[in-house]
């Protein structure tokens, strides 16, 4: 109960919506993973999606970051529309897309094997802003992921999964972002260690900036996020705000 | 719309407080909106898969005489027969037509020479005998590079290898013409394991990278020896098999047949190796799926080995057959030229089939020898129709079909799932999941009907609420609020007394028992027929926006 | 004299057929694509160079502009049929290679069409000197060469190393699915890689040129020689590659000396089967601390 509290005086003196994600349909090729789905994300905001394996919560993701077979719907990024109806060449995009202030940390490993950890947390700072910056942003991850810093000039293959993911977050962290997108950080991990990531991204200071995260596990997000949506065969389920218990929406 | 006007028929009951007249809107037909929703825009088809075969008739209680190879289970088309459900009839369906286009195909080469218009007979002979052997020559190639998925770029190599050798042997120690062949298929047979050893280790563009330079290698080696006559620009005066009494016009028949002859061998190796046991080992383990393959238990290494050997042993023979047609070999086999015309034949006609091999070899050549005057130009047109296929066609010209319809499908699935609005009709993926059946048509009237009331809000009908939120209404009004009263019981707007006679609000029910209604606003109103109108609203408000 | 003649010119040879195998070699690992037209550019760029040095100046600055440019635009033109089109389509390996070959057949034909099959030669770009060291004698296109390609293979390393550029570029070679998430656009940072490799290539066209001429087939050997490199040190790796060079450059000096000019290909191949044969994936394949499993 503690989280929201610290959230809420800093979301108070502006609400901006960071995602507006409206009527989104998403699939590869004839599958149809996720079915007119709405979604507002506002500044400040920590959301949490739940929901079981193959109910379309990572191509929910790769769809904000235009990287599904086929998508059709309007999303909002800052109130700029980077979604459009496309049926093909998935990833094309992205790049623009990213630069309009979208950090995608993705599920498993995405990494570049052969780069050290540092040109790692570099390459996640591409927009000319953030390259700018670099150095007081690798400082800040660095807090967030201490043991990071004796593994700098390592090469990010040698890692252990849980150094991966601390290091796969870390360059999302380091985007000029003003919406995270986090995929399933614990999945994979050690429970122990997986929670160790959890706390470090709930411990991330917003600002005015979102995070949304995929979990399959809702005791992990118990507490610690503003809403908690559920996602049920490609469509959002309910909501149920952890602060704000008389809003509490059930929809069958 | 303004000037039409609704009379009000309690008006001349003396109704208390009824309107005589009431500014409307013209009548719509719910009709009209049924009409457009089940009339469909696309083009009416015939359901069902538009793959139309003939099929032919059953032949009453007597089977299907069947025609199998000799020694094999192997029948020669692929028939399926089927009872109609509604004729009560057999039905025969040649499920494989491709058979029956290669017997014409090679009918028609066979006989060529008899529709051959006199002034060009020789050339056509000629470019006809080069063709069989490009094909034959292509057909083993595409063994490797088709059913093995090994690209392999040294098959004009162990041909020129070959070639080489058996002219050597034949100019310096006599070697009859027959034994060329035989001979070359040696060549081939040490070639083959030669190149075999690498590709069991390394991977498919190490091999392909490789196989570039083995070929370089063979061809500047040729070039620099001086027994393989680097002074004349190749190897002439092997034994041949055309005997040189006959007058020309029988030299070039004999030599059309003889190529022929030669494709059919490379026709029936292709088909023995690869649509038999090799052939499915080998499909079983293409490029990074080895591992796969191996802990199924199947031992793709060796069958790698022997498909190299069994195609370099066609090759060899080949080659052989090469020298004693052409009565020797010159040194272009070797150029990257040739290997790149040979691999443009494979990729115009498409990879992995036997009829890409032989219509690609037939297109190339043709185009090779029709426009020969033009030079350089016409290796250039070669290269920009293999740009062209590679860039767009993913099997090559036989695979075009295949493509259409996957593209086709895509797009018709992309369309179906896309056309589905909110609300609207369910997909086939949601319809799975949802457990009340008649969901699914009530939804489908739903969407119906909310499109036509979505029609008939206008601000006249809105005004018209506004002054009197209950009582008799216009039709088109009544409709609206018909609709409204029956919606499901979850999310209905209802009003809440704060204050009996002062203070009302509009709230939600939540359609469970026990669950309170949530607040929707926290406007108050100060009379019932204002809430009411409220409500109204925030209903058209949903209805406009659904 | 001999031993020294010996070495220089396995210098020579490896850094020119180096900067060559370092070119295919970024090519495939970031882009992913086996560019066997690159003796196309390697031809086109020589043609360039001799177009630079007939009409603008003989100056070897010029001409070894000229040449690299021309080398750069053969990259994009091979990167807009090759790479753009079908890079996110299935088969893409397999297709972008023999698109690359088709553009090789199609360009080398065009030369020809174009330029004539007579061979042209460029002026010498580094003067007309000698130098001697220690008993070598040391001709200025040797030097030249050497110097040259070294500085220019350097830089591009140098810059693919610590420049955001770089960066981009090694990202891409290592996952190009993470890299879009990052935010690199994957065909704008392809037409910088085949810029930049294209370049190359017209640079040891034109280092090469100083000892052979420009045919329009002249860029065959060279490309296999390159090809023979890269496959030898492991594509990808450009660690590898120079290592490679050097091997390959020693072996084709002491070849030349001892058997005879006709049996370098063979000992060559002979060597990298065998190198092959025990590390599947060229030397880089031992050098490589964190390959993916």
């Amino acid at each position: 109960m503690s989280a929201p509290a610290a959230v809420s005086p800093a979301a108070a003196p502006e609400r901006r919506e960071i995602l507006r994600v409206k009527g989104l349909s998403a699939g590869y090729g004839p599958m149809r993973v996720i079915h007119d789905l709405d979604l507002s994300v506002y500044s400040g905001e920590r959301v949490g999606i739940v929901g079981l394996n193959g109910h379309g919560k990572s191509t929910l993701f790769y769809a904000i970051a235009g990287l599904t077979g086929w998508q059709r719907g309007s999303i909002l990024l800052n109130g700029v529309e980077v979604g459009r109806t496309r049926s093909q060449g998935p990833g094309r995009y992205t790049h623009l897309v990213v630069r309009q202030g979208l950090a995608l940390i993705p599920q498993g490993d995405e990494i570049f094997h052969g780069l050290t950890v540092e040109e790692h947390l570099d390459s996640g700072a591409f927009t000319p802003r953030a390259w700018k910056e670099r150095r007081e942003r690798k400082e800040k991850i660095l807090k967030i992921f201490p043991p990071l810093v004796k593994l700098m000039k390592t090469p990010v293959g040698r890692l252990s999964g849980g150094e991966r993911r601390m290091v796969s977050i870390g360059r999302g962290l380091m985007a000029e972002a003003s919406l995270f997108l986090v995929d399933e950080p614990s999945l994979g991990l050690a429970p122990k260690i997986g929670k160790g990531v959890m706390e470090a991204l709930f411990d991330v200071e917003l600002g005015q900036s979102a995070m949304i995260i995929a979990e399959q596990n809702v005791a992990l997000l118990e507490g610690r996020v503003d809403r908690v949506i559920g996602m049920h065969v490609g469509k959002l389920k309910g909501e149920a705000s952890a602060s704000l218990s008389f809003q509490t929406r059930r929809e069958l | 719309m303004t000037g039409h006007i609704w009379r009000n028929p309690l008006y001349f009951w003396g109704v208390e407080g009824a309107e005589k007249e009431v500014p409307s809107i013209p009548h719509k037909s719910p009709q009209d909106v049924w009409d457009e929703t089940t009339a469909s825009k696309a083009k009416m088809l015939p359901v069902g898969r538009l793959r139309y075969y003939y099929k032919w008739p059953g032949h009453g209680g007597l089977t299907w005489p069947r025609f199998r190879y000799w020694g094999t289970r192997r029948r020669a088309l692929n028939i399926r027969s089927v009872y109609n459900p509604k004729t009560m009839r057999l039905e025969k369906t040649i499920v494989d037509k491709r058979p029956i286009w290669w017997v014409l195909g090679l009918l028609a080469f066979m006989l060529a020479p008899l529709a051959m218009p006199a002034s060009f007979q020789n050339t056509l002979l000629t470019a006809g005998a080069t063709f069989s052997i490009y094909a034959a020559i292509n057909l083993c190639w595409m063994l490797i590079i088709g059913t093995a998925g090994i690209y392999s770029l040294a098959s004009y190599a162990v041909v020129g290898a070959a070639a080489f050798g058996t002219s050597w042997l034949s100019i310096n120690l006599g070697l009859p013409w027959w034994t060329l062949p035989l001979v070359g298929a040696g060549v081939g047979l040490v070639f083959g394991m030669i190149i075999a050893v690498p590709a069991i280790r390394l991977d498919g563009f190490y091999y392909a990278l490789l196989t570039i330079g083995l070929n370089e290698l063979c061809r500047v080696y040729a070039l620099q020896s001086k027994q393989f006559g680097s002074s004349t620009g190749g190897l002439y005066g092997a034994d041949t098999y055309i005997p040189q009494g006959w007058d020309q016009y029988d030299q070039s028949l004999l030599a059309y047949y003889a190529c022929f002859g030669v494709m059919l061998a490379g026709l029936a190796l292709y088909r023995f190796i690869d649509g038999r046991r090799l052939g499915r080992i080998l499909k079983m383990a293409p490029e990074k799926r080895e591992a796969f393959a191996e802990a199924t238990g199947v031992d793709f290494r060796r069958a790698r080995i022997w498909v190299f050997v069994i195609s370099s042993i066609g090759l060899g023979f080949i080659g052989g057959f090469y020298a004693a047609h052409y009565r020797g070999v010159s040194f272009s086999i070797f150029s990257f030229d040739t290997v790149l015309l040979g691999l443009a034949m494979l990729v115009i006609g498409g990879i992995g089939r036997a009829e890409g091999a032989v219509v690609g070899t037939a297109i190339v050549i043709l185009l090779d020898k029709v426009l020969l005057s033009t030079g350089p130009l016409r290796l250039i047109l070669i290269g920009l129709i293999m740009l062209g296929v590679v860039l767009f066609l993913k099997g090559g010209l036989f695979g075009i079909k295949a493509q259409f319809r996957a593209w086709r499908d895509k797009k018709k699935s992309e369309r179906r799932s896309m056309r589905a609005e909110k609300g609207g009709e369910m997909l086939p993926e949601e319809a799975t999941e949802t457990k009340d059946k008649d969901l699914l048509y009530w939804r489908r009237y739903d969407k119906m009907q909310r499109e036509f009331l979505k029609t008939v809000i206008s601000p006249e009908l809105i005004e018209e609420h506004r002054k009197k939120p209950l009582g008799q209404h216009s039709e088109p009004l009544e409709r609206l609020l018909l609709y409204f009263r029956r919606a499901p019981q979850n999310d209905k707007y209802a009003i809440v007394a704060v204050e009996p006679f002062k203070a009302y609000r509009i709230v939600a029910l939540s359609g469970q028992r026990g669950v309170a209604p949530r607040i929707v606003e926290d406007k108050i109103y100060t009379s019932t027929d204002e809430a009411y109108h409220g409500v109204f609203l925030r209903r058209v408000q949903d209805l406009l926006e659904s | 004299m001999d031993v020294g003649f010996i070495l220089s010119n396995a210098i020579v040879l490896a850094c020119i057929y180096g900067t060559l195998a370092i070119g295919l070699s970024i090519t495939w690992s970031s882009v992913g694509l086996i560019n066997l037209g690159y003796g196309f550019i390697f031809a086109l760029s020589g043609y360039g160079a001799w177009l630079a040095s007939q009409y603008i100046s003989t100056n070897g600055v010029v001409v070894l502009t000229a040449g690299v440019l021309t080398g750069a635009l053969g990259g994009l033109l091979v990167c807009a049929l090759a790479f753009i089109p079908i890079h996110d389509k299935p088969n893409f390996t397999v297709r972008g290679l023999i698109a690359t070959l088709a553009i090789s057949l199609i360009g080398t034909q065009a030369l020809l069409y174009f330029f004539g099959p007579r061979s042209k030669n460029l002026p010498d770009i580094f003067g007309f000197w000698k130098v001697n060291v220690a008993g070598i004698v040391l001709t200025s296109d040797k030097i030249g060469n050497v110097v040259v390609s070294i500085v220019v293979v350097t830089a591009v390393l140098l810059w693919m190393r610590s420049s955001r550029r770089g960066l981009e570029i090694r990202a891409m070679m290592m996952n190009p699915h993470a890299a879009s998430i990052v935010g690199i656009g994957v065909r704008k940072t392809g037409f910088y890689v085949m810029a930049i490799t294209g370049g190359l290539a017209g640079l040891a066209a034109v280092l090469l040129s100083q000892t052979y001429y420009i045919s329009p087939f002249g860029g065959l050997a060279p490309m296999i020689k390159g090809v023979s490199i890269a496959l030898c040190g492991g594509l990808g790796s450009v660690r590898g590659a120079v290592i490679a060079a050097i091997i390959l450059g020693l072996n084709e000096a002491l070849t030349a000396r001892l058997l005879g000019g006709q049996y370098v290909l063979i000992t060559q191949f002979l060597l990298i089967i065998l190198i092959l044969l025990v590390r599947p994936r060229g030397i880089a394949g031992i050098l490589d601390r964190a390959r993916e499993a």
